[in-house]
């Protein structure tokens, strides 16, 4: 059993020096990757950034009441892509216009208040899809107090390709450092096989099975793995709590900090670290296999 | 016919009557009073001619005046109308003034608002299109952009409804001033005109009154003068009535003395007298009485006149024929009776036929009843009227009582 149990960290027994600036490395790395990881799941790519500044407008008739306004704005925020809908009375719109165009302010003094009162409805970052605006669009028109909806028909496709390709990019970005990962640890890997090729023999030598040898090694790299990863991932979790803390405009394109502790954001964690574990086991095994190939 | 003119015709009838009784029966002894009588009688004839002439000429004036009168007054009728009318027309241009007045006012303040509210539109298509907008540096604010464009639109389209209603108002006020204005040049015209229907009324009035103050002055006279003329022909006829009791009086004497005295016959027998004419009396035409003898009542002056004789109307034209036998004792023309026959029966009977036109016998000449001495003038109606009388010793007694007439 002790030889067994000798067999689980034969690596760091045999090279410690090496494999300790090893795992430094890779916590930083995974620090970092678990950053973007965190940053990419929050934000969605650029979906909550773009659902941050998208908002439908339901311009309302001119002779609706503040209260059937207000009615309708809850109902609409009822529906599930909407993330709020707050109703602005005429009187809120005319400032927000007269703030838009200052310079109009002083050409209608004591003139009467034109503009209508009107719904701005958000739309939930995971649902900013053209299938949802389309929804609580035809839903607003088909409402009689509604005169018009302005759901950004010219550019919301424009929109919404900057969202995919923004989601593509992020996640692309992210599994290539994490194929690098993986390139990097088996050549590491490789290395290390080579360099304690002598040391292996000589157990082999001794009647240790090459087979039990390689699984421990397997093993202890995963294992490692998983929890340089998790430790990485809570690293680079609480950096970006704190980021987010320090910077809150920031909320507005990668979200609040609560939401890393939501359980679907740990959830995601430990599937991540449960990865970079398997890439970890993957990557000793085919270091090891180039380190025997190399040496014959 | 006056009361005044009958009056004075009937005077001088009896004048006539009794010249033509004097002549006959005068003794060449009394030659001298008949030719004072004749002379007296010359100066009356020519006096109450003088009198007709002066009341027709006063009745002409009466009339006038009447006539004069109903101008002036329907004048003033004209003239308080129109002064009415004006005062009206005055009030509604006064009204018609104020109204342009706040019209033109309103127009320069729409026309004011006009052009504040056209500068306004073009200033904030300005800062619509020339995109002088806060916050404009920011790209992603692509929803408030979206909805600030739309606000703008409404911003436009709410101002250019404003600048269009304006402008409506100002066509509609425009279009009031200038219906106000035609009206008032309407009415101005109207006035002008009503004005100078007033001045001519006014002036017409005036020369109206100046007429009338003509005509009483001449009115006045005319009373003045026939009143002098009057009471002179009274003292005439007092005169040649003194005259004619004298020369009767001769007469009287005369037959006495001739033996063939008779007794003298009371005036209420003069029909009968008249009815014992030899031949007895027969109608001088056929006709209708219009006018009856004694005192009558003239609607026209509102006064009693006294007939002495009547008048029976025919037909134009028609022939006059002696009512008895007897001669002719005058055949001439009497201002006021047109031409005059007068045929003396005898025993101081006359008969007196008025308004001829021609004569069929001569003065002198001996008639029979029935004989045509003359004849009645035409006239356009087809009707002409003869006056007859009858006098019996110098008195005038009714025609109808002795003649049987159709009244």
């Amino acid at each position: 059993m002790s030889e067994q149990t000798s067999l689980w960290w034969i690596d760091w027994r045999l090279s410690r020096l090496p494999l300790v600036r090893e795992t430094i490395g890779r916590f930083l790395f995974f620090c970092l990757l678990g950053f973007a990881l965190l940053s990419l799941l929050l934000s969605g790519g650029a979906s909550r950034f773009l659902a941050d500044r998208y908002a439908i407008t339901a311009v309302l008739r001119a002779d609706v009441p503040s209260a059937e306004a207000e009615g309708l704005a809850r109902k609409v925020a009822a529906l599930p892509p909407v993330r709020s809908a707050a109703y602005r009375d005429p009187e809120a719109a005319w400032k927000e216009f007269l703030r838009a165009y200052p310079g109009l302010d002083p050409l209608r003094g004591a003139g009467r208040n034109p503009m209508p009162g009107y719904i701005e409805i958000r739309i939930r970052p995971d649902r900013l899809t053209r299938a949802d605006v389309d929804l609580v669009a035809s839903a607003l028109r088909s409402v009689p107090l509604v005169e018009q909806v302005l759901a950004g028909e010219e550019w919301l496709p424009r929109l919404l390709r900057a969202d995919r390709l923004a989601f593509w990019a992020g996640w692309g970005i992210f599994s290539a450092f994490l194929a690098g990962f993986f390139l990097v640890g088996r050549l590491q890997e490789r290395g290390r096989a080579v360099a304690l090729a002598g040391d292996f023999a000589f157990l082999v030598e001794r009647g240790v099975p090459t087979g039990r040898m390689v699984f421990f090694r397997a093993a202890s790299a995963a294992v490692s793995g998983f929890l340089l990863a998790a430790a990485g991932t809570a690293a680079g979790g609480g950096a970006l709590f704190l980021f987010l803390r320090k910077f809150p405009f920031l909320e507005g394109g990668i979200g609040p900090p609560s939401d890393l502790l939501l359980p679907r954001t740990l959830a995601v964690a430990v599937l991540f670290s449960c990865g970079v574990a398997l890439l970890s086991a993957a990557a000793s095994l085919l270091g090891w296999r180039a380190a025997l190939s190399g040496r014959k | 016919m006056t009361q005044g003119t009958r009056r004075i015709l009937s005077a001088f009838l009896a004048a006539a009557v009794s010249f033509c009784i004097l002549f006959p029966a005068a003794a060449p002894a009394a030659r001298d009073i008949a030719a004072e009588l004749r002379q007296e009688r010359g100066r009356l004839l020519e006096m109450k001619e003088r009198e007709e002439k002066t009341a027709q000429e006063l009745t002409e004036a009466l009339r006038k005046e009447n006539r004069s009168k109903g101008r002036v007054g329907e004048l003033q009728a004209l003239l308080t109308r129109q002064r009415s009318l004006l005062s009206r027309i005055d009030r509604k241009v006064s009204a018609l003034n104020e109204r342009l007045e706040r019209a033109e006012k309103d127009v320069r303040e729409l026309e004011a608002a006009h052009g504040q509210a056209r500068t306004d539109l073009q200033r904030a298509e300005v800062v619509a299109f020339a995109g002088q907008r806060a916050g404009a540096e920011d790209p992603w604010q692509l929803s408030a952009r979206e909805r600030e464009r739309h606000f703008m639109r409404v911003y436009l389209a709410a101002d250019a409804e404003g600048v269009a209603r304006i402008t409506r108002a100002r066509e509609r006020k425009e279009e009031e001033l200038s219906g106000l204005e035609r009206q008032v040049a309407v009415t101005e015209r109207t006035m002008a005109r009503e004005k100078k229907v007033g001045e001519s009324l006014l002036s017409r009035q005036e020369e109206e009154r100046r007429r009338l103050a003509d005509i009483e002055r001449e009115k006045k006279h005319k009373e003045k003068e026939l009143k002098s003329l009057r009471a002179k022909i009274a003292r005439m006829e007092s005169v040649v009535s003194r005259v004619e009791r004298q020369v009767k009086e001769r007469e009287r004497r005369a037959r006495k003395a001739a033996g063939r005295g008779s007794a003298s016959r009371e005036p209420a027998e003069a029909p009968r007298r008249f009815a014992s004419l030899s031949g007895g009396l027969s109608a001088p035409l056929a006709g209708k009485v219009v006018t009856r003898f004694g005192r009558q009542h003239d609607t026209t002056f509102d006064v009693t006149i006294e007939n002495r004789g009547v008048e029976i109307e025919a037909p134009s034209g028609a022939s006059v024929k002696s009512v008895g036998q007897g001669e002719v004792a005058f055949a001439g023309a009497v201002s006021g009776f047109g031409n005059v026959l007068i045929v003396q029966h005898g025993g101081g009977l006359f008969s007196v036929y008025g308004r001829l036109e021609t004569f069929l016998v001569k003065q002198g000449e001996a008639v029979k009843r029935g004989t045509v001495v003359g004849r009645l003038p035409g006239s356009p109606s087809g009707k002409s009227v003869l006056y007859l009388e009858l006098r019996a010793g110098g008195t005038a007694i009714d025609p109808t009582s002795a003649i049987p007439l159709d009244s």
